[in-house]
């Protein structure tokens, strides 16, 4: 419809508002602005990294040495980088997974017609609109072993008999990741909903007269339908929560048993500002992002016909 | 008959029942941060808790806007997300009018390469960043801030933006043209008006993002007096005993702000066209 359009203003333009050549100018004038900040404060920054991960460079200090490939050879033999990927593996594999569950549920019972539609629709994605701080904080007393709540009620119903240390580092791990459930699954609800919408109704009054069943119902009917934005979501979710520095990192500070979730982005940050070792920094950056890139193309392979849907 | 009647009574229960478990665990925990910040400190931690404070008191947000420099992070987060947002509109009005509106050479190229940014983190970004910032002697300052969340906002109110320019019709400027009106006129008279509504949503979305920041600040801003919101309550956090009631009561005064700008756009968010309305 929008290349449709556009070729109509193509032709158009010729006719009535001069030659082509000066819609052209006036098209690369206007995007030009936009297109300067995102070369310099994106791709610039991002092209650096790659030239700073071959450098030996304090943090604060100006002096820098090429070093070559080092950092990532010190990486390689570095027991720390392996345990931090293999806990980015581990959180981000099963936020993902619980995300996406809950979101489709919850996105299937707000597109039916209820009482309180409206404001329920509203508080579910409440979480996700606020700032990260708030959601930690929150969630840390919540989670409190002496005075949380959450604690409270599980000796109160008798799960647990002496409280439950949340914090500690046996248990941070699940409870970062119940966090980040709940703060990051409307997005899933959100991408879900926005498509039920779309799928027309008659659909279903077909399959209904049939007599099918809800569960085949939504097996035949909504599935296929949202296979393609399903494939999004998911492939947005898997880079967002693989790079999630702020949920971890602020969960983990303070907490004593923060080395317990130290993820692959919270490493980078330490390397970078605790450390001083910006070179290393960079590499842990690159590393990170080599790895999404090699991710997504493989997705895009196992996953072809959904990828020409959605 | 009756089967039936019962089957289809069963099921609006079990609807109700799941609709009202989603809403209780989102709201469950702001809740209990509001009932929090207004208990009087012996209160906070009574055994067993009160969820309704037996004498509520706003003392925890009087020592909050006394004792410590809220007031000043506030300030400097509506400073750097307002201008932050300034500029990104501006420049992605411009952008999305352009990516819509012309035809030329590497268009959609370029639409692509937007795209792809877009789905760059955070953590990838700002460590050459922050190395960038200190050679060009502006560390520490609120223009690298605003820098810094525009490189983020920009991709994705870029995309938002075309997103909604092409639902306004081509025609309607073009009618305008034809009646004689130079396309700056027709822009400012035909385009603008419809385009209103989205320019705004995207404005608060893009608000929203910038104000909830959290690693670029950290990593920016090193000067008490500059700092954000939730970077400066984080160190509110940290200082000596954590007293759980200043402490929600900060936390209740970042959530308004976002959540007031939410509960105004997020009609648009469901209606589907801002689907792509969200980042994090």
């Amino acid at each position: 419809m929008a290349e449709e359009s556009g070729a109509y203003l193509w032709k158009s333009s010729i006719a009535k508002t001069g030659p082509k050549r000066r819609d052209q100018l006036a098209g690369y004038l206007t995007i030009s602005p936009a297109l300067l900040l995102i070369l310099a404060l994106t791709l610039y920054p991002v092209a650096y990294s790659i030239w700073l991960s071959l450098l030996e460079k304090h943090s604060f200090f100006p002096q820098e040495r090429f070093v070559g490939l080092e950092n990532y050879i010190y990486l390689w033999k570095d027991p720390e980088f392996w345990t931090s990927l293999w806990l980015g593996i581990v959180y981000s594999g099963w936020t993902i997974l619980f995300q996406v569950v809950l979101g489709v549920a919850a996105a299937l019972i707000l597109n039916e017609t209820f009482w309180g539609r409206g404001l329920a629709r509203a508080i579910v994605l409440f979480p996700y609109m606020i700032p990260t701080i708030v959601a930690v904080i929150l969630w840390k007393w919540l989670l409190n072993d002496t005075y949380g709540i959450v604690n409270y009620w599980l000796m109160a119903i008798g799960i647990i008999m002496d409280p439950f240390c949340w914090l500690g580092a046996d248990h941070i791990m699940l409870s970062v990741i119940l966090m980040s459930i709940w703060q990051f699954f409307p997005f899933v609800l959100l991408s879900i909903l926005a498509r039920l919408q779309t799928i027309s109704p008659e659909l279903y009054e077909a399959a209904k007269v049939d007599g099918a069943s809800a569960f085949s119902r939504f097996i035949h009917i909504t599935l296929p339908q949202i296979r393609g934005i399903l494939f999004v979501v998911i492939l947005l979710r898997s880079i967002w929560m693989f790079t999630k520095f702020d949920t971890v990192w602020l969960m983990g500070e303070g907490a004593g048993a923060g080395r317990f979730i130290r993820t692959l982005p919270v490493y980078a940050y330490m390397r970078t500002l605790t450390y001083y070792q910006a070179g290393l920094g960079a590499a842990l950056a690159v590393i990170m992002f080599g790895i999404l890139v090699v991710t997504t193309v493989i997705y895009f392979r196992l996953f072809r016909e959904e990828a020409d849907i959605g | 008959m009756n089967r039936w009647r019962f089957q289809r009574i069963s099921n609006r229960i079990l609807l109700y029942i799941g609709a009202g478990l989603f809403v209780l665990q989102a709201v469950f925990p702001f809740f209990w941060m509001v009932s929090t910040s207004l208990k009087p400190h012996v209160e906070v931690f009574a055994q067993p808790p009160s969820f309704i404070p037996h004498q509520p008191t706003l003392d925890n947000f009087k020592r909050l806007f006394t004792a410590t420099n809220f007031l000043t992070y506030f300030r400097n987060s509506l400073i750097v997300s307002g201008l932050a947002v300034l500029l990104t509109m501006v420049v992605s009005t411009a952008g999305a009018y352009s990516l819509t509106r012309y035809q030329y050479y590497g268009r959609e190229k370029i639409a692509g390469l937007i795209l792809c940014t877009y789905m760059f983190a955070p953590i990838m970004v700002v460590i050459p960043f922050f190395i960038l910032v200190k050679k060009g002697g502006i560390e520490n300052t609120h223009l690298a801030l605003i820098l810094a969340f525009t490189s983020f906002c920009l991709p994705f109110t870029l995309w938002l933006m075309r997103a909604f320019f092409k639902t306004i019709p081509v025609q309607l400027e073009e009618a305008a043209m034809v009646d004689g009106a130079g396309r700056i006129r027709a822009v400012i008279y035909v385009v603008m008006p419809l385009a209103l509504p989205g320019i705004i949503a995207t404005s608060i979305f893009t608000f929203i993002l910038a104000w909830n920041d959290y690693i670029f600040t950290r990593i920016l801003i090193t000067s008490d007096e500059l700092k954000t919101l939730p970077v400066g309550v984080q160190d509110l956090f940290h200082s000596a005993l954590i007293d759980w009631g200043l402490i929600m009561s900060a936390g209740m005064m970042i959530t308004i702000p976002a959540l007031l700008f939410f509960v105004t756009v997020q009609r648009y968010l469901i209606r589907g066209w801002g689907a792509g309305a969200v980042k994090g």
